[in-house]
């Protein structure tokens, strides 16, 4: 419900008949909580220009912690009156307020008169009074409860502050009185912001919204310069960093990094974002009327020494982490994987990919700390004098998921003479099992698997098994599962 | 100093060559002439390289991947059929193990791999990989969505010094084409890294690919050395086994003075134990490679 509604005296919870009764021109519009939810959190990070802490507050709020930051803009008024007017300038009606408790700024922005700012060290008296001519509604409590205080006579927030406690808090809870000592600044609340507040900030206004994709990159490497600085200065170096764009029309456009190790090197940082710049492209910048102001956080930093000189090692360790995170920034840090071995015989969870920036950390001197893995090699001689190795236990590829092939074997359970995979028919020239592996019986109820390692006439090995022993089943299946070199 | 005659300089390859034919491990390789910093790969075990020679009547192959595959160059292996796709990245993966056996003790092998190459050939899968001879450990996996990007991918790993080798298995390739390959050969001499290109979706093709690289091994399986199975029963397949034509050489000194057939497969077997070529033949002389000539001695005392 819009003002113009407002005013011609529709209310919220009115019958849609009966609001059609009254104005047979109403314009209608389904609600649309998730879209509302939406634009709110989007508006909360336009927010984020004013202050680093803006949270959203129930359905139709945002709450900034704006501590400290208000004479940057001139002042109280002066930073209420550029977010109203700006914010009307976007199309959406607000009312601002400020407060020492978000409980009172709550309050005021919404049942309170004129005078929106409260300052911060008015006495408690001078905030009951304010207060106290305030509907109960303003404490923020449940409708029921303002309901069943009504009907006691108690409307005011006026009314219950010469009231003792014990009676109101036996029949309503202690949530009544909580929520008034917030109002009047007896107790403190804190504010959730909606991302963490980063540690470390460098930030560009311009008077002109940058719109050429070379010049935004220009001014992140400038901030990469000038946060880069900010880190040197606390011995920390960033892990996971964001960009945020803020368009000249309110709309904020984010640009998230990570690497795989604390990155203090400006022009290794403003790479990054370039590579993310390249992913998205220019039309995925969506930079329409230009960005006025550009922000880059560190969103967590870790502990990051000065470097010690230049040895060899270091150097092949840096520039191996710099390609890791490039190749990072381009396709995701998830897609750079190492592979893991992993305590089973089940044949599909023996290998686990992990990605590679994810790796514990390890001494300085390996040029990359590798994971410490153990496989088993076992593989033995066929005898005989030649000495060549076996084929060795295991594929070096492992398909996907098994491929079911037919096959024709001498015997019902003994390995197949020929089979059939892809549609293309397979002569078995040499073969090898089978290799049994029983799954594991306290995770369900798979079959038995028989893996046999067969090479055709042309040369090709393959890794195949049978699903299903004759005990367990009358028609075992086969499938194709690996390939070797 | 004065400028070498071209008579002069190829007199002095000459005498290396022969140096390296008459099994001097230690004796420097050169790759092409001019960039001496590539630094070659053996392909043998060191004591044992001077044995390996002479079964297949001519040049062995082993003594021409020495004088071919290079550090700092880019190689191509490409599948002789659809079907020897998984022999063609073996081939590239055994390439991978002895240059990182040559190299840096503890620099990775970096593989690009499609996302689609993973439902065709299947995903690496490390037990097999170490049975292979390449530590899991060592190994980096990336993933990409198409050729696009794992050429971008592979240019960037091949500027990394830090590198040991950088393996690409390429499926989905709108072109791959000279351009596109001198960008990849261009970074692999800057930094010395070696790149190997398998250009899965041109099996077949060895003869009408055109690009800059190096070398190009058109690679199929072979049945291995079957073992001996108990009674009537099928034989035990032998470890990896390819059959290699060298498709296309660039020919740096090497390539003129070995005269290669380019029509000629050779077999090659895969010792994934030692972790090294050798030949398919059987070889009388090559059997106790790793203990040298004091072994006899010792045994005999």
């Amino acid at each position: 419900m819009n003002e113009g509604a407002a005013r011609l005296g529709l209310k919220t919870g009115l019958a849609l008949a009966d609001a059609r009764a009254m104005v047979p021109t109403l314009a209608i519009h389904d609600a649309d909580p998730s879209g509302d939810t939406e634009t709110l959190l989007a508006l909360a990070d336009w927010c984020k220009l004013f202050t680093p802490l803006a949270a959203t507050d129930g359905p139709n709020g945002i709450v900034l912690d704006i501590t400290g930051a208000a004479h940057l803009f001139g002042g109280e008024s002066a930073l209420i009156a550029t977010i109203t007017q700006r914010l009307g300038r976007q199309g959406f009606g607000a009312r601002a307020a400020i407060a020492g408790t978000p409980a009172a700024a709550w309050a005021i922005a919404r049942h309170g008169g004129q005078n929106n700012i409260v300052p911060e060290k008015t006495p408690e008296a001078a905030l009951a009074k304010i207060f106290g001519a305030m509907p109960l509604a303003a404490l923020r409590i449940e409708t029921h409860v303002v309901a069943e205080l009504g009907q006691a006579g108690l409307r005011r927030i006026g009314d219950l502050l010469l009231r003792p406690r014990a009676p109101i808090v036996a029949r309503f809870g202690s949530n009544v009185f909580d929520r008034l000592d917030e109002l009047l600044g007896r107790a403190r609340s804190p504010i959730s912001p909606r991302f963490d507040a980063p540690a470390f900030i460098a930030e560009r206004r311009f008077a002109e919204g940058l719109t050429h994709r070379d010049h935004i990159e220009t001014a992140i490497l400038a901030l990469c310069t000038d946060l880069c600085g900010l880190l040197a200065r606390h011995g920390e170096g960033a892990r996971r960093l964001d960009v945020s764009l803020f368009r000249v029309d309110g709309a904020v456009k984010h640009i998230a990094a990570g690497t795989s190790r604390p990155l203090r090197d400006p022009k290794a940082m403003a790479r990054l974002f370039h590579e993310r710049i390249e992913t998205i492209g220019e039309d995925g910048l969506e930079t329409g009327y230009g960005f006025d102001v550009i922000r880059l956080a560190a969103l967590s930093a870790e502990r990051l020494d000065a470097a010690q000189g230049c040895f060899d090692t270091n150097e092949a360790s840096a520039s191996l982490d710099d390609l890791v995170d490039r190749l990072g920034a381009r396709f995701g840090l998830a897609r750079i994987t190492q592979l893991v071995p992993r305590d089973t015989h089940h044949p599909e969870q023996a290998s686990a990919a992990s990605p590679v920036h994810l790796r514990p950390p390890t001494p300085r001197d390996h040029p990359l700390p590798l994971l410490a893995a153990s496989w088993p090699t076992a593989s033995w001689d066929h005898g005989g004098d030649e000495q060549v190795p076996a084929l060795p236990e295991r594929p070096i590829r492992l398909l996907r998921r098994p491929e079911p092939i037919d096959t024709i074997a001498g015997v019902p359970d003994g390995p197949p003479l020929r089979f059939r995979w892809r549609r293309v028919m397979h002569q078995v020239a040499a073969i090898e099992g089978p290799e049994r592996i029983a799954p594991e019986w306290w995770k369900g109820t798979a079959l038995a698997r028989d893996y046999f390692r067969a090479e055709d006439t042309a040369g090709q090995r393959f890794w195949l098994y049978r699903e299903g022993l004759y005990q367990e089943t009358p028609d075992p299946r086969w499938f194709m599962h690996g390939l070797f070199a | 100093m004065p400028p070498h005659g071209p008579g002069e300089t190829g007199f002095l390859r000459e005498a290396i060559m022969r140096i390296e034919s008459g099994g001097q491990g230690a004796a420097p390789r050169f790759a092409s002439g001019n960039n001496q910093r590539t630094r070659n790969i053996t392909l043998g075990p060191a004591p044992a390289s001077g044995g390996i020679k002479g079964a297949t009547g001519g040049t062995h192959l082993d003594h021409v991947l020495r004088g071919v595959v290079a550090r700092g160059a880019l190689h191509e292996i490409v599948a002789a059929s659809p079907g020897d796709a998984a022999a063609a990245s073996g081939f590239a993966l055994a390439l991978a193990a002895r240059f990182a056996a040559a190299f840096h003790a503890s620099a990775p092998i970096i593989w690009i791999i499609e996302d689609h190459a993973k439902a065709e050939t299947g995903a690496p899968y490390a037990p097999g990989l170490a049975a292979h001879g390449i530590d899991p450990a060592r190994l980096i996996v990336v993933e990409t969505a198409n050729g696009q990007d794992s050429l971008w991918a592979m240019e960037e790993a091949l500027k990394c010094r830090a590198v040991a080798a950088v393996a690409a298995e390429i499926w989905r390739l709108k072109s791959y084409d000279l351009a596109a390959s001198r960008r990849l050969v261009l970074a692999a001499k800057k930094s010395g890294t070696p790149g190997l290109m398998v250009p899965s979706s041109f099996a077949g093709m060895a003869q009408k690919l055109s690009s800059a690289a190096q070398a190009r091994f058109e690679v199929r399986a072979r049945p291995g050395r079957h073992g001996a199975s108990a009674g009537e029963r099928m034989p035990l397949p032998g470890c990896a086994a390819w059959e290699i034509r060298a498709a296309r050489i660039r020919a740096g000194p090497e390539g003129n003075r070995l005269n290669l057939d380019h029509n000629r497969f050779w077999p090659v077997l895969w010792d994934h134990e030692e972790a090294y070529f050798r030949d398919a033949f059987p070889l009388p002389l090559s059997a106790p490679a790793r203990h040298g000539p004091d072994y006899a001695q010792a045994r005999s005392a």
